[in-house]
């Protein structure tokens, strides 16, 4: 009880002292140095690109915070109360609070107070992450993406696609199309639950983080790209191949209708998918910001033998988080349909293996469906659409091999890709990581002569 | 099954010594009476496998082995078996490595070690009645192989062996003055193992992949030939059919009387 009143006077004593004498700091004075100097700004260079991430970069009305593990429950309450602060959700076993900003105090002020109490593990903005695309014109023709015959992808202005500059799908389905009780959680803006393609691969009606309730049906459109891409209703005679004909889709909003998402709702996704069976998580999202708590989360999913594999980004620039949280996450670039790195594919070193992300046909919501066109598919670009291509093919090989740890589908995914830029940067390089994924390699046996 | 099969050659073995050296030297004189024999033998034999339940492949060996042969009166005769082979296990699929991997590395060098015994029973005109088994163990030598087409290094290490087992009569017809055809008809029986590491990075694996021949019977027809009076050549033709087809293999072997 003594312990408490300590603890109390010293968080009031604090919180006085920094509101007074720091009222007009820099938000960029209270980042802990050791946390953010060396992470360099992301400039939007591409305008042509179908996303830009410069926009709102943390929500203004609440912020995350992780106590001391072994302060009891009326202590943290005692804390966030001298702060004049409410708590408004605890993270389960992250033991993440996110709290409300209280009227009195900006963002920044109260996370400088927060910083600074020995209570405090750290506290930190809830970042926005952002969608890696927007669709554009309907336009069905094929998928050059699993298979590339060579032949004119119907794209204005296109060339003529590479023939086999694709991740050589087919030869994959040769040895494994998926197992049902293999599951993709796509966090994202949410899937079209009624999508003729996918209606019959949803796992379960899964979470809406953004809305707070059980309905993760999509409004925006991406996140039913995305999955289709993943994991379409595949031999159907209709639509699109998805990467894993027969895996389960895990359907988690965790981006709003504006295709943004603050970092707790990701968080939370990646703990709900967790604790409800997914093998695989796809984010074909991020942010700009680091966050411990962000990586605090996919250390969480990596720890629990998920494979998380996230878009790198669409700015010419460093790698997005979660992407860039190496030891955890497989980050994605993107190529084209001739097998190039798209000019917008973010790079650096956290870029593990890359895979088509240029035009990329897939699902789209019914409702976004236009009269004219025949069918409720799309094409789009970006890493978006790189990453569930990735996560098909993890999906995939825990079908195929189910003794696998997370850790070593990586590997693997990551061993077997092609060097397809080994003129300009042979081996591992910044820009493809090892490489375009190639499905044969990773999953029909190697043929060894002697 | 291996470990009663291993059991039973076990027996057999020792009580193929116990009645070598007891029923036969134990009686005085009869050390004198033994012939000792010098072997030379090569053999060839393509047999169909099985491994993983299902999938089916084949094995070619080609052994050259040196062995002595002690022979006694009474018809019996003990043959310790030393050689060298090449096994060619062809198309074997590993699938639980973590990468998997298809084997087409052709004959693999290894040792032979084994024994085999005979026994002639008893005659019924010109044919003589025995039996007669053998155990052959190759130990094939460890061999690397680099995994093409990947980003980074990799590498399997195989080790490959398999034991083979007959038992059967033997029958030989002796009319001729040099020239001996026989017939037998065994229980014949191979098994053995395929282990494969895998390492790529800090990717490792091992798989143990346990084969076994698809034919558990072979008919053997042969002749030895007398060329000179302590020189003979045996030759052997050995069909061992199975459900759905039927493996052969071939031997010749070379023996010089002391």
């Amino acid at each position: 009880m003594k312990k408490r009143k300590i603890i109390f006077l010293i968080s009031i004593s604090c919180l006085i002292f920094f509101t007074i004498s720091f009222k007009n700091f820099r938000f960029d004075k209270c980042r802990r140095p050791s946390l953010y100097n060396s992470q360099p700004k992301i400039q939007s260079s591409n305008e042509r690109l179908p996303f830009h991430i410069k926009r709102q970069q943390y929500s203004s009305n609440h912020i995350l915070v992780k106590f001391n593990p072994h302060l009891s429950d009326e202590t943290i309450q005692a804390t966030i109360a001298a702060y004049q602060a409410k708590k408004t959700k605890r993270i389960p076993r992250l033991n993440i609070f996110k709290i409300e900003v209280p009227e009195a105090m900006t963002v920044e002020e109260i996370l400088y107070a927060m910083s600074v109490n020995p209570n405090v593990v750290y506290a930190e903005p809830d970042y926005i992450a952002y969608i890696a695309i927007t669709p554009n014109d309907i336009l069905f023709k094929y998928q050059y993406s699993l298979y590339n015959s060579g032949e004119s992808i119907d794209i204005p202005g296109s060339p003529r696609g590479k023939a086999r500059a694709d991740i050589k799908a087919t030869e994959g389905w040769e040895e494994t199309r998926g197992e049902e009780n293999v599951i993709i959680a796509i966090i994202d803006t949410g899937v079209d639950l009624e999508h003729p393609d996918l209606e019959s691969k949803i796992y379960s009606s899964g979470y809406d983080f953004a809305n707070d309730d059980d309905d993760a049906t999509d409004d925006n459109g991406h996140g039913t790209q995305v999955a289709g891409i993943a994991a379409a209703e595949t031999n159907n005679t209709e639509g699109i191949a998805g990467v894993a004909w027969n895996c389960k889709i895990l359907p988690l909003k965790a981006m709003d209708e504006n295709g943004e998402g603050y970092y707790d709702w990701i968080i939370q996704a990646i703990i709900w998918a967790v604790e409800n069976g997914a093998d695989v998580i796809n984010l074909s999202a991020g942010g700009e910001e680091e966050s411990i708590a962000l990586e605090e989360a996919v250390r969480y999913a990596f720890q629990k033998d998920v494979v998380v594999v996230c878009a790198g980004g669409n700015d010419t620039g460093p790698v997005l988080y979660p992407a860039a949280y190496d030891d955890y996450c497989m980050a994605v670039a993107a190529t084209d349909y001739n097998d190039n790195r798209t000019g917008w594919s973010n790079f650096g070193p956290e870029i593990d293996v890359a895979a088509p992300g240029e035009w990329i046909i897939s699902c789209v919501p019914t409702w976004f469906w236009v009269p004219d066109s025949p069918f409720p598919y799309d094409y789009g670009s970006g890493t978006s659409m790189s990453t569930p291509h990735v996560s098909g093919l993890a999906a995939l090989l825990k079908s195929l091999k189910p003794w696998l740890t997370n850790s070593e589908i990586m590997s693997i995914i990551k061993y077997t890709a092609d060097d397809v830029n080994s003129n300009e940067h042979p081996g591992l390089d910044d820009f493809i990581g090892y490489g375009r994924i190639n499905m044969e390699k990773a999953l029909v046996p190697i043929k060894i002569t002697g | 099954m291996g470990k009663k099969i291993c059991i039973f050659i076990a027996i057999f073995y020792v009580f193929a010594f116990d009645n070598f050296s007891l029923a036969q030297f134990q009686e005085e004189g009869n050390f004198e009476k033994i012939n000792i024999k010098a072997n030379i033998s090569f053999e060839y034999f393509n047999r169909t496998i099985s491994w993983d339940d299902e999938c089916k492949s084949s094995l070619k060996s080609y052994f050259l082995t040196l062995s002595p042969e002690y022979k006694t009166q009474g018809g019996f005769s003990l043959k310790p078996i030393l050689g060298y082979s090449i096994s060619n296990f062809d198309s074997l699929i590993f699938k639980k490595l973590p990468l998997s991997t298809e084997l087409e590395v052709g004959g693999i060098n290894g040792f032979i070690l084994g024994g085999e015994i005979q026994k002639d029973f008893f005659s019924i005109q010109d044919f003589m009645i025995g039996v007669q088994s053998q155990f052959i163990y190759y130990i094939g030598l460890e061999k690397e192989w680099e995994i093409p087409g990947l980003a980074v290094e990799g590498t399997v290490k195989g080790r490959p062996s398999w034991m083979r087992f007959f038992i059967g009569p033997v029958i030989t017809y002796d009319a001729f003055d040099y020239f001996s055809p026989y017939i037998s008809v065994n229980y014949n029986k191979l098994w053995g193992t395929f282990s494969l590491e895998e390492s790529i990075q800090e990717l490792e694996g091992k798989e143990d992949k346990k084969i076994s021949g698809m034919s558990k019977l072979s008919i053997a027809l042969g002749g030895s030939f007398e060329l000179l009076k302590s020189f003979l050549i045996k030759s052997e033709a050995c069909f061992m059919p199975y459900k759905d087809g039927i493996d052969f293999g071939i031997k010749v072997r070379v023996l010089y009387e002391f």
